[in-house]
């Protein structure tokens, strides 16, 4: 019990600097972050593996969520901010034309938190195409607008949806752990929030055409722009979600989604980012961690 | 060792006019130290991006006693905060790294980096100007050329010495990523620059072009599971090199073998041990500093518990391995809190490379003799430093009855670190930064 909880205190602590290293100058250091988040899945794994972790369903495969709706404007976490994130904390530096991946596990792992349901291919259904994170998180594949349909094999070595959103199987889930696996696997969508967060949606992954375009993780290489971009997005990424997360975790209510634009949220996650991810884990259901991958685990778990 | 428990401490602050702050602010602190090739200028960069020179005076023939000190020699800035509009980012003008080039000519050459761009700096002295000019007076007005009735040659008269930094080259926009290192190659035409995760060889001459030579860059980002954290070239042979990574390896490369040197040459890794594994043995198994010994033929590296020697024909552990603060091993979890776990402490070799030197907390820093495996601690502070006076050894105590002059774990002042340390490359002569303030110590010979 003890190590859940050390595990625990860790992983908020971690999802706090994620968080921080936003905001610092200079930009987000991929060193740092890099560690910051084998930290986390370390002590996720802890978490997973602690036998006294008690919880609602314990064990078993994860159940579909009793209530799939849609909550209405409800961000995915983490998933086209709509809010006006002004530029300065900006972090993904990839072009604007380019329609960064998604990251698709975080949106549909934060939407899991939320409605404990894993993600359902079934919902990858491409959604209005707006770039407004609801589309995002009915999308197992995730990303803006799940336009892209073909979920993501998401099957992992124990069968279960799992992590990768490229159908690698994703060792990583709590089942095995795979010796060379390396960081958990952050969504690649280096976005640029841009000021307005408009131009058909919340900024975010915007493609050039504001439509909300998820594209394919292995064009996320082939930018238009000459010049290469830091790809930090994933971290950034992450650091959406958690603030979705955080926010989400203040109603401490499952089903309860945020009707507030993620812009309000920001401005009190980072006062309640680390208090309110205290008592939010107590809800979460180990099912739905174990399905997880680090990251989105990560995000669920808070 | 007694040497070393001698030591003359001169305690450098720069002035307040020269700096333009009167209290300590987060641009005064020293993020680099580096010595010449000759010990006689010490090269300091700050957070603020300034960097200030330090010159050994002569030595006088009326105190054969007294070492020549260190003198401010020259104060520039070298890096301003910029912003890239596109990429919406700060870019720090924090001094990640100084190296200096041989000197060839009467000027003196550094290379000094931020996170992402480095500059070559000459710094000069001038010591007499031109007088005499026909197309202007003295004052540098122009004269009107119609009352020039006749032609003199200007000639050199004598001035107040001035020193004078002027930027040479700037190598700009060659990194994605942040610079952590930059090495001068021996072949003093070359130098890389090294960030998280790619390695660029430049030449002096020209600035709009690098090559790359090793990438490590994954092509999905998800899969990145390490990153360089430090690179230098062999001292002797100028296509070698080695970088570190943050999971605790080294490679050697050769640049002959290929033009990208993605696969190394040599492989240099320990493995780890299972009985200390926590949730942050990977943290604190990131390499922060890789030094080649002046001989070539060791390699130092500095993680967050221990620095290790290897030997180049030895891969598979290292040859020694000091603790330099195990009693942090049982905090790692507060450490990881407060951010102190990610501190990048920086290792030195001195000139004969028998002792090697690097900080700690609570402005200690630490020497182990490799010779006698003696190791001593010390403490850079102004209180215990009064001039001529002599460095006292410090001890933590780990835990049980404290003795009079320990100082217990808990009451270690983690704010104050000491991450940058040089040697002189000859002599005993030692430069510690501790946080906005400079030290200085040498080795005091009866």
């Amino acid at each position: 019990m003890e190590f859940k909880l050390e595990a625990h205190r860790i992983v908020s602590i971690s999802l706090g600097k994620i968080y921080n290293s936003r905001v610092q100058r200079g930009g987000i250091k991929l060193h740092k972050n890099l560690l910051v988040s084998l930290v986390l899945r370390s002590a996720r794994q802890v978490y997973l593996s602690d036998p006294c972790l008690g919880g609602p369903g314990v064990g078993g495969p994860p159940q579909p969520p009793p209530a799939q709706e849609q909550l209405p404007g409800e961000p995915a976490p983490g998933w086209g901010e709509p809010h006006a994130r002004d530029s300065s904390m900006e972090q993904d530096p990839e072009p604007a034309g380019a329609a960064p991946e998604p990251p698709a596990l975080p949106l549909a792992l934060g939407k899991r938190s939320l409605e404990g349901s894993p993600l359902l291919r079934a919902e990858a259904v491409p959604e209005a195409p707006r770039r407004r994170v609801e589309a995002a998180e009915r999308g197992g594949g995730g990303g803006e607008g799940a336009l892209e349909g073909p979920p993501r094999a998401r099957q992992c070595c124990c069968r279960r949806l799992c992590c990768s959103p490229h159908g690698a199987p994703r060792a990583d889930c709590g089942c095995r752990p795979r010796p060379d696996d390396g960081a958990p696997p952050p969504p690649v969508c280096p976005r640029k929030r841009s000021a307005s967060g408009a131009g058909g949606g919340p900024a975010g992954c915007l493609a050039s055409g504001g439509s909300p375009v998820k594209k394919p993780r292995r064009d996320s290489e082939e930018q238009p722009g000459d010049e290469e971009e830091m790809e930090t997005g994933n971290v950034a990424n992450l650091i959406t979600i958690f603030g979705s997360s955080f926010s989400g975790l203040l109603r401490k209510s499952p089903g309860g989604g945020r009707e507030d634009e993620d812009g309000e949220e920001e401005e009190e996650e980072p006062q309640r980012g680390p208090e309110a991810a205290e008592p939010g884990p107590m809800y979460c259901d180990k099912p739905v961690l174990r399905n997880l991958n680090p990251w989105s685990t990560a995000i669920v778990a808070f | 060792m007694k040497c070393f428990s001698r030591y003359l401490p001169y305690i450098f602050r720069p002035p307040n006019t020269i700096l333009s702050s009167s209290c300590h602010t987060e641009a005064d602190i020293i993020s680099t130290v580096e010595f010449n090739h000759t010990g006689e200028l010490l090269a300091t960069g700050d957070k603020g991006g300034r960097v200030v020179i330090f010159q050994r005076e002569q030595e006088s023939k009326n105190q054969l006693h007294r070492r020549g000190e260190y003198n401010v020699y020259s104060t520039f800035q070298s890096h301003e905060p910029e912003f890239d509009y596109l990429k919406s980012l700060e870019i720090e003008e924090k001094i990640n790294k100084i190296r200096w080039l041989p000197q060839q000519n009467a000027a003196y050459f550094l290379l000094s980096t931020n996170d992402k761009t480095v500059k070559l700096w000459k710094v000069s002295e001038r010591d007499k100007r031109p007088e005499g000019y026909n197309l202007k007076d003295e004052d540098g007005r122009l004269r009107d050329p119609a009352t020039i009735t006749t032609l003199r040659v200007p000639v050199l008269r004598p001035m107040d010495l001035m020193v004078e930094a002027t930027p040479r080259r700037v190598f700009a926009n060659a990194h994605t990523y942040h610079i952590n290192s930059i090495s001068v190659n021996s072949d003093y035409e070359t130098y890389m620059s090294a960030d998280d995760l790619r390695i660029n060889l430049w030449n002096f001459e020209i600035t709009n072009q690098s090559f790359n030579i090793v990438d490590i860059k994954p092509a999905n980002m998800e899969e990145l599971t390490e990153v360089i954290t430090a690179a230098e070239f062999h001292p002797l042979h100028c296509n070698t090199f080695v970088y570190s990574s943050s999971k605790g390896t080294i490679r050697l490369c050769d640049m002959r073998a290929s033009a990208l040197c993605d696969r190394h040459t040599k492989f240099f890794e320990e493995p780890e041990d299972p009985s200390n594994r926590s949730f942050f043995s990977e943290i604190i198994s990131s390499i922060s500093d890789v030094k080649f010994s002046h001989s070539g033929r060791y390699i130092m590296t500095r993680d967050y518990l221990t620095v290790k020697v290897w030997d180049l024909n030895m891969e598979n552990r290292p040859i020694e391995t000091y603790q330099v603060h195990d009693y942090l091993r049982s905090k790692l979890c507060s450490l990881y809190e407060n951010d102190c776990i990610f501190d990048k402490f920086e290792c030195v070799w001195n000139g004969s490379d028998s002792v090697i030197m690097t900080g700690s907390y609570n402005n200690f820093f630490r020497m182990f003799d490799r010779n006698t495996k003696r190791d001593v601690t010390l403490e850079a502070s102004r209180e215990n430093s009064k001039p001529r006076a002599i460095l006292k050894p410090r001890k933590v105590c780990v835990g049980g009855k404290r003795r009079k002059d320990e100082i217990s774990v808990d009451s270690l002042d983690f704010s104050k670190k000491i991450l940058h340390t040089a040697w002189h490359p000859s002599e005993n002569i030692i430069a510690v930064a501790a946080t906005n303030n400079l030290y200085i110590f040498q080795d005091k010979v009866n």
